[in-house]
């Protein structure tokens, strides 16, 4: 017998045992792996059964002439790119808790993603194939391991994102890239304005970014990232230069710094978050980045709340960070904050927070007028996966 | 409902929408509409909900796997008077269009300002974004940009109950219904508003075809150019048969003399695609290369692309019946798979030409035959449908473009558990509880798998050189 309260933990190590910790429970099931973004999503209800992918961490192919490779859910994502980085290749994403030991398969039900998506998209782009195991203990593949195919329905892309509400993802094939022979970063100093202006000019300019991203730090900094061949990343250097003197002007290039290497672990850091502060994630238009950033200020100046911005600029996703004030406070900022994003087309959800913010403002939305137009269809999307709502229920949008 | 004109009931009339480019498959819809706002769309959609009567979307017609086959007593939908570029923005690079907007038509709204959109299937003169969605359409250039799915930020949908929804986007939560419509072959709904990503055109395009003594060769070669870290725009292959039919066609300048002719193109900046263009060189000669040639200019490249696309249209120069077969294999598979594709056609006493995205390993074989002769038909049919199930077998797909519509649904229990069937048909009954939405495509019903399609015939977009089939 069990403590009243307390969830029973099952740790599957193949498929069989998978259905079994379905099939053989009853109640509320949540899917966990390293917990690195367990507050994503709605609290919902209490799981009385949390089924751990901690054995199942297996690489089960790599098939580098194929590239691609077929991943259990709960190998670590620094453990699988290690893996793939010693025959030259990645999976070229970046999230930020991936230095936490952040896995494969949490990072896809929550769809994150670091800079890389500038370039790269996100895992909805990169997997390919998707074994799930509905909550009735049916095994379902969907894909497969060819980057191109389009037999039957993409339910990799309903599974990817959907924070455990639909299956359990037991198995994933992705797409692999070529670890590039050559990164710089060029950082420059700018304001939304300013950093608005420059990220569409080099979306603009023949310069292929691998990211593009905006953090309110020090006043504001604009950074791009390059990736490729040595000559060529060079060149690209230059030319961002470049566009950064006919863009800023002269003064503004001549303080651009060229770095070798990425700045992918200072950018994790300021999208993550920490204990102690409040994340949300804003989608704008790439060119609103002004107007989020503003928005925010207004909002968290009001509250006397500390807010930093981290900004994916060149795909218009906002990452604020809230810290001191209280958990009101929090909430209030959120709120505002959200109320300026939608009125001008875009979203804000709920990531991290500090203990209070729940019952004071939604993960997902406020106004019941900007809920999704396809919430009906997604909730009979959800009652036919999982008709008796046992995995993580009230954990998504719309009470889902 | 709709305005004049937007009804089509005349029997004679109704017989120019009996099939799509799977021309084998005829059906002629009891009624065709042509709605020119999606609230007529959403009306004409609820009322087949309403009476129980099935519906089939259709764009240009070009489809090549009977998605857009009409249903007998259902109505067809065609999306071809939807043809307006709503909204532009250079700035974010997105362009909003209705369905029956062409996929070429959307580049050119935007040229102007160094943009385009980069899914390329070979008809997108004439195809509709619309079917494109509908099928998640590729292209030559999909191997390093990508097919619809990655190109469609959001939709506006009518479901099959007659709701207009909006799937996708920045304003939007929750499960990504965009991903699972793109597609779904008009089984799930109809797209009546589109949003796409533009792309920056390259500063930089450099093109090379390399002739091998074997399609073999010519697969190292390409395992050697991706194993370098190189994603080309498109690899192309074409074997010897290939080649002649092409030649024959466009004389576009391939060897007669090559087993094997490879098409590799680069692009982006310059610096960049000049080094990664002569590691290619390298790499091709290394494998065995018998000749190299550069193209000097864009209408060498142009001339090169001709050839490549008219050995469909030109195959019908060296037999007068032919299938043509859309699988995918592992690429590292390739050498093997068309040694027993050759074996297997040796078995059946028949000619397979090879023309194929070796780049991504979707192969094209084109199965030759001669109606005339007695049984061959049958024999080439069967030969097509054996080379797709190897692709199966070898841990590949079904379809990697043409999709699956009603000429695979009973090749999917091949690729598919019949749990994952069930799945998939429990997601299409999300959408579409009363299963009105294009019935009888992708998924298998028993009675459809009774049937068998007939010999291809061309369509007549073909015939013209409008479009190939690749």
């Amino acid at each position: 017998m069990r403590a009243a309260g307390a969830p029973v933990t099952v740790s599957p190590a193949d498929l069989a045992e998978v259905r079994a910790a379905m099939t053989d429970t009853t109640g509320a099931l949540a899917f966990a792996g390293a917990g690195t973004k367990r507050q994503w999503g709605s609290p919902g209800v209490p799981a009385e059964v949390v089924v751990t992918t901690g054995a199942l961490d297996q690489l089960v192919d790599h098939s580098a002439g194929d590239m691609i490779a077929v991943v259990q859910p709960g190998l670590p994502l620094a453990a699988l790119q290690a893996a793939l980085a010693a025959h030259g290749q990645r999976l070229a994403i970046d999230p930020p808790a991936q230095g936490e030991g952040a896995t494969l398969g949490g990072t896809f039900a929550a769809d994150d993603a670091g800079p890389l998506r500038h370039r790269f998209g996100t895992l909805r782009d990169l997997a390919i194939g998707v074994t799930a195991v509905l909550a009735d203990g049916t095994v379902a593949h969907a894909g497969g391991r060819v980057v191109k195919n389009v037999a039957g329905f993409d339910l990799g892309k309903l599974l990817c994102g959907s924070l455990g509400t639909l299956a359990f993802v037991a198995e994933l094939v992705v797409r692999l890239h070529p670890l590039p022979e050559a990164i710089r970063t060029v950082r420059v100093p700018a304001d939304t304005e300013t950093g608005t202006r420059l990220a569409l000019a080099v979306a603009a300019s023949p310069v292929v970014a691998s990211a593009v991203d905006w953090q309110s730090d020090a006043s504001g900094m604009l950074s791009v990232r390059l990736e490729g061949r040595p000559a060529g990343v060079a060149a690209q250097a230059d030319a961002l230069r470049t566009i950064i003197a006919a863009t800023a002007g002269r003064e503004v290039a001549g303080r651009a710094q060229t770095l070798d290497g990425s700045d992918t672990a200072a950018l994790a850091m300021a999208h993550a978050g920490v204990e102690g502060e409040t994340v949300a994630r804003a989608a704008t238009l790439p060119d609103d980045l002004a107007a989020a950033a503003d928005a925010l200020a207004r909002a968290a100046a009001d509250q006397r709340v500390e807010a930093a911005l981290a900004s994916h600029t060149g795909v218009g996703l906002h990452t604020a960070r809230l810290r001191g004030g209280d958990a009101a406070g929090h909430a209030a900022v959120v709120r505002r904050w959200r109320a300026a994003v939608v009125a001008r087309g875009g979203s804000v959800v709920l990531r991290r927070r500090v203990p209070g913010v729940d019952g004071l403002v939604d993960a997902w939305f406020d106004d019941p007028a900007f809920a999704p137009s396809a919430l009906a269809l997604m909730r009979r999307v959800k009652a036919q996966l999982d008709p008796d709502g046992r995995c993580a229920p009230g954990s998504f949008v719309g009470g889902i | 409902m709709l305005g004049p004109g937007g009804v089509v009931a005349d029997p004679v009339q109704l017989r120019t929408y009996e099939c799509d480019g799977l021309t084998g498959r005829r059906v002629a819809p009891a009624l065709v509409v042509l709605p020119e706002t999606a609230g007529q769309v959403a009306a004409v959609v609820r009322a087949c909900a309403a009476a129980g009567v099935p519906f089939v979307a259709r764009g240009a017609g070009t489809g090549l796997s009977g998605g857009a086959l009409p249903v007998a007593d259902g109505v067809l939908i065609v999306l071809s008077r939807m043809r307006r570029v709503l909204s532009v923005d250079i700035a974010n690079q997105r362009a909003v269009v209705e369905p029956g907007v062409t996929n070429s038509e959307i580049t050119q709204a935007v040229t102007a300002h160094a943009l385009y959109y980069a899914p390329d299937p070979s008809s997108q003169i004439v195809c509709t974004i619309g079917g494109n969605v509908a099928e998640n359409s590729g292209g030559a250039h999909c191997l390093k940009y990508g097919f619809t799915t990655h190109h469609v930020v959001a939709l506006e949908v009518v479901t099959p109950d007659g709701e207009i929804v909006r799937l996708g986007g920045i304003g939007d939560l929750g499960y990504d219904l965009r991903g699972v419509f793109v597609g779904s072959e008009g089984t799930l709904g109809i797209a009546t508003k589109v949003e796409v990503r533009l792309v920056r055109v390259p500063e930089s395009v450099r093109t090379l075809v390399a002739d091998f003594a074997s399609p073999h060769a010519a697969g190292d070669a390409v395992s050697a150019i991706i194993a370098e870290g190189i994603v080309p725009a498109a690899v192309e292959m074409l074997d010897a048969l290939a080649i002649e039919a092409c030649e024959a066609g466009t004389h576009a300048g391939y060897s007669l003399d090559a087993g094997a002719a490879l098409v590799v193109e680069l692009d982006g900046p310059q610096a960049e695609v000049e080094a990664e263009f002569a590691a290619v060189r390298r790499l091709c000669e290394a494998a065995g290369s018998t000749h190299l040639r550069i193209a000097a200019d864009d209408a060498e490249r142009a001339l090169i692309w001709r050839g490549r696309k008219a050995a469909f249209a030109a195959m019908g120069r060296l037999s007068p019946d032919y299938f043509v077969q859309d699988g995918v294999i592992p690429r590292v598979r390739l050498g093997e798979v068309l040694e027993r594709i050759a074996g297997m056609a040796d078995l059946a006493g028949l000619r397979v030409a090879n023309v194929f995205h070796a780049g991504d390993g979707n192969l094209h074989p084109l199965v030759l035959y001669d109606d005339e002769h007695e049984g061959e038909a049958v024999r080439a049919e069967r030969l097509a449908t054996a080379i797709v199930e190897l692709c199966v077998e070898v841990g590949g797909s079904i379809t990697g473009e043409h999709g699956v519509g009603t000429d695979k649904a009973c090749s999917m229990p091949k690729m598919f558990t019949a749990d994952d069937l069930a799945v998939m048909a429990r997601v299409k009954a999300a959408f579409d509880p009363a299963g009105i939405a294009n019935p009888g495509k992708v998924l298998p019903t028993p009675r459809l798998c009774g049937e068998r399609p007939g010999p291809y015939r061309p369509h007549s977009l073909e015939t013209a050189g409008v479009v190939e089939r690749l």
